[in-house]
């Protein structure tokens, strides 16, 4: 076995003892005729670390030193003619056509992407528009990688070919309806062009596959700006019919705020309160927005009643945000009867609960009459003395009965 | 009652020493007691730091008046004199600015003068008279109490003082410049697996005089947060993580991303109304039979389009910033490839096999 002084670090082997030839050689019990011959493995008799060590750090640096340049640079060259050039480019086009050779298995259009854009560099528009569309036909995986189109769209609109562009959009957003990014960046050209009435047609070709929030009120800006606000207002009917949801309405309604139309802001929240099905959890969002703009509009009376009737037909649980909004509406602009009324309401509503769950508990009983008595209703008063005297105790034992009578316990 | 106010004030702080601890609250008077004080404190500090360098200096630039001057190691500067002489004057005419505002919104600001508290019953229209009225005086007396927020000095002397504050002011900002870039420059320590100790203790060591002034522990450290800092930090809490790794391009982003650009958009109205007279089907709607027609496009549109795309394409380029390359850093790679791979290793694995990693640099494995 010849013994290497040096190392060679693509050797996954660890480092040789290497003066273990030498010692073995002058160790007498191994004969001079085994030395270093024979394939066999040598019994390690001096387990002492050799001279000459080597770490893997090192092995690691010695070998980033001495690699050689990525991607080495051929010589210059020098294009003297017509033909040559032809030569330069086949060479050019043989590598990019390699490389998306190799590409073809894994997904990624990179390669073919890299290639069109070398081609449109040079300026060869027919060439690079062929790239595009192998691209696309290579797989039909291809054909649904919308960042494909986008890069073959933006292609041809740098080369200034808007016809050619239009067509490359509407095979790319006929073949993809449900990607957002393709008809934004469609409807986007025809708008920078000028084109308003394309653009138009654009959207409607949107909304008939019935897009997100998203996509209409894109659409619904897109009228504002040109100043269409019947146009836009049509665009929000849709939409709201279209998703009938709280946030919908919620846009609508502030479309018309902004716009000043008071009347029409409210037709909407009514209208959303009455689309409203109870245990929707946006609904007590729209209700808090309903009753700000009512503040802000100055209708000081119709602001708690819109609080009070959400608090009715809400479900318990998600009533705390609307009782914090009422009470800092009523400290605000109301009076004391109404500050009252509000914190009252919400401990009349947990005793009853109380009450509700244990009809026999008379210490949640008495803590309602309490309530009623401190509100000074005397109809109020009088019902609830009347709902609990009816709550007699089950049996015909003293203890139960105690409490019935004596309510200073 | 402003006037008395100040004259109060002013003939309270004769008595007020500067070191007293007390000596922000205007209406001060040093006594027995204080002076006492005063020199139990000196003794402690005395004790406490015996090293002269630490020891709050002892020639100081100092307003009585300024509210900060219990704190010994404070420095009056420009902005501390401003305000000396805005407290003044604003004893007069805090609210000069004001023209109209709504009455009870009004009556919420702290009124100091008696003549705002007999004029408080008028109407707004008086307000706006009174508020021209009190401008006036206000601006002579401020006009005097500039001057009262430099006590003793002649201009010469002020004007000298006002640099040597201007000086001081540069040098405290060069030093902490120069510390900033002493740290940013000089190669980042180790990060693997010391980080949290290190950033405790940096942390304890600039906030624990604070907490041991005020009597906190490092748990409620949260107290010493101004409103402001707070209220920054809840917003942080509130924002959405932004994403990141393979959902940076979602649909949520990339609608955003139209909505900026549809900001950049020229509307030329004129040309809007044009094509509207003379196009017969302007609004159309998805059948129309326009569909497909060549309509011809103004050049200069076109040159706008591919600007705005080349505008895009430059933005791009900075979607992902260039990280600093740390020379210091071990080298576990042969290869500009095989570097670039241990990235992408360390960043999906690093937290994982730090301990192992480490365990493996010492050699031997902690007993935990």
């Amino acid at each position: 076995m010849a013994e290497h002084v040096g190392f060679s670090p693509w050797r996954s082997r660890p480092p040789r003892r290497v003066g273990g030839g030498v010692e073995a050689a002058s160790d007498p019990s191994i004969g001079v005729l085994t030395e270093a011959r024979l394939p066999r493995v040598t019994r390690v008799k001096n387990k002492s670390s050799s001279k000459l060590q080597i770490t893997a750090e090192q092995i690691i640096r010695e070998a980033r030193e001495q690699r050689e340049p990525e991607h080495p640079r051929g010589p210059a060259r020098k294009i003297a003619d017509a033909d040559e050039l032809a030569e330069y480019l086949l060479g050019e086009r043989k590598k990019f056509e390699d490389a998306v050779r190799r590409a073809a298995s894994c997904g990624s259009p990179s390669a073919w992407v890299r290639y069109a854009e070398w081609e449109e560099r040079r300026g060869d528009l027919h060439r690079a528009r062929s790239v595009y569309e192998r691209a696309l036909s290579s797989s039909a995986a291809a054909q649904r990688d919308h960042a494909l189109w986008v890069r073959y769209a933006e292609f041809e609109m740098r080369s200034r070919c808007v016809s050619h562009a239009r067509n490359v959009w509407d095979r790319a957003v006929a073949l993809l309806p449900r990607v957002d990014q393709l008809w934004l960046k469609y409807a986007h050209m025809e708008e920078t062009l000028g084109a308003v009435a394309n653009a138009r047609q654009v959207f409607d070709r949107w909304m008939a596959w019935r897009p997100g929030a998203s996509g209409w009120c894109s659409y619904a800006k897109f009228e504002l700006r040109y100043g269409e606000v019947d146009h836009a207002r049509a665009v929000y009917e849709r939409f709201v019919a279209e998703h009938p949801r709280p946030e919908a309405l919620i846009r609508y309604a502030k479309f018309e705020a902004k716009r000043g139309e008071v009347e029409r802001a409210r037709w909407v929240y009514e209208r959303a309160a009455d689309v409203l099905t109870d245990d929707n959890e946006d609904a007590e969002a729209l209700f808090m927005v309903f009753a700000e703009f009512e503040e802000g509009c100055g209708e000081m009376e119709r602001a708690p009643t819109i609080y009070k009737y959400a608090l009715d037909k809400m479900p318990k649980g998600r009533t705390d945000e609307l009782y914090r909004k009422l009470l800092a509406f009523e400290k605000q602009f109301g009076e004391c009867e109404g500050i009252e009324d509000a914190i009252v309401g919400k401990r009349r509503i947990q005793y009853e609960d109380e009450v509700r769950k244990n009809p026999l508990n008379y210490d949640s009983w008495f803590d309602l009459i309490r309530l009623e008595e401190s509100v000074g209703e005397k109809e109020r008063i009088r019902e609830v003395y009347e709902r609990a005297v009816t709550n007699v105790p089950p049996a015909e034992e003293k203890r139960y009965w105690r409490r019935y009578i004596l309510p200073m316990d | 009652m402003g006037k008395e106010l100040v004259a109060t004030a002013a003939e309270a702080n004769a008595k007020s020493l500067p070191e007293c601890i007390n000596s922000s609250n205007p209406f001060h008077e040093c006594s027995d007691y204080c002076i006492r004080k005063i020199a139990e404190a000196r003794q402690r500090l005395d004790d406490e730091v015996p090293d002269s360098s630490k020891r709050p200096p002892e020639e100081r630039t100092l307003h009585p008046d300024c509210i900060n001057a219990s704190n010994p190691y404070h420095d009056c500067s420009e902005y501390c004199f401003k305000r000396i002489a805005d407290a003044k004057a604003g004893s007069f005419c805090s609210i000069d600015f004001i023209v109209e505002l709504p009455y009870h919104v009004l009556s919420l600001y702290v009124v100091t003068g008696s003549e705002r508290a007999q004029k408080e019953d008028a109407g707004k229209s008086h307000v706006a008279e009174q508020q021209s009225e009190e401008n006036e005086a206000g601006k002579q007396e401020d006009a005097a109490g500039v001057d009262d927020g430099y006590p003793q000095m002649t201009e010469k002397q002020r004007k000298l003082f006002e640099l040597q504050l201007k000086m001081n002011e540069a040098r405290k900002a060069n030093q902490q410049a120069m510390v900033a870039e002493k740290k940013r420059m000089e190669p980042r320590g180790e990060s693997r697996g010391v980080s949290k100790q290190k950033w405790l203790e940096d942390r304890k060591k600039k906030i624990g005089k604070l907490l041991d002034s005020n009597g906190l522990d490092m748990s409620k450290a949260y107290m010493l947060d101004t409103q402001e800092t707070a209220e920054v930090k809840y917003k942080k809490w509130e924002k959405e993580p932004a994403p990141h790794g393979w959902d940076v391009f979602n649909q949520k982003t990339l609608y955003d991303a139209y909505k900026k650009r549809t900001k950049n958009i020229e509307v030329d109205m004129e040309a809007y109304n044009k094509a509207k007279e003379s196009d017969p089907e302007f609004y159309r709607d998805a059948s129309s039979l326009q569909y497909g027609k060549v309509s011809k496009v103004p050049e200069e549109n076109i040159d706008k389009m591919v600007k705005e795309l080349k505008d895009r394409e430059a933005k791009r380029q900075s979607f992902s910033r260039r990280r600093k390359f740390n020379e210091d850093k071990d080298i576990d790679s042969i290869n500009d490839r095989n570097e670039h791979f241990n990235k992408k290793i360390e960043r999906a694995f690093g937290k994982y096999t730090l301990e192992i990693k480490n365990n493996l640099e010492r050699g031997t494995a902690l007993p935990d």
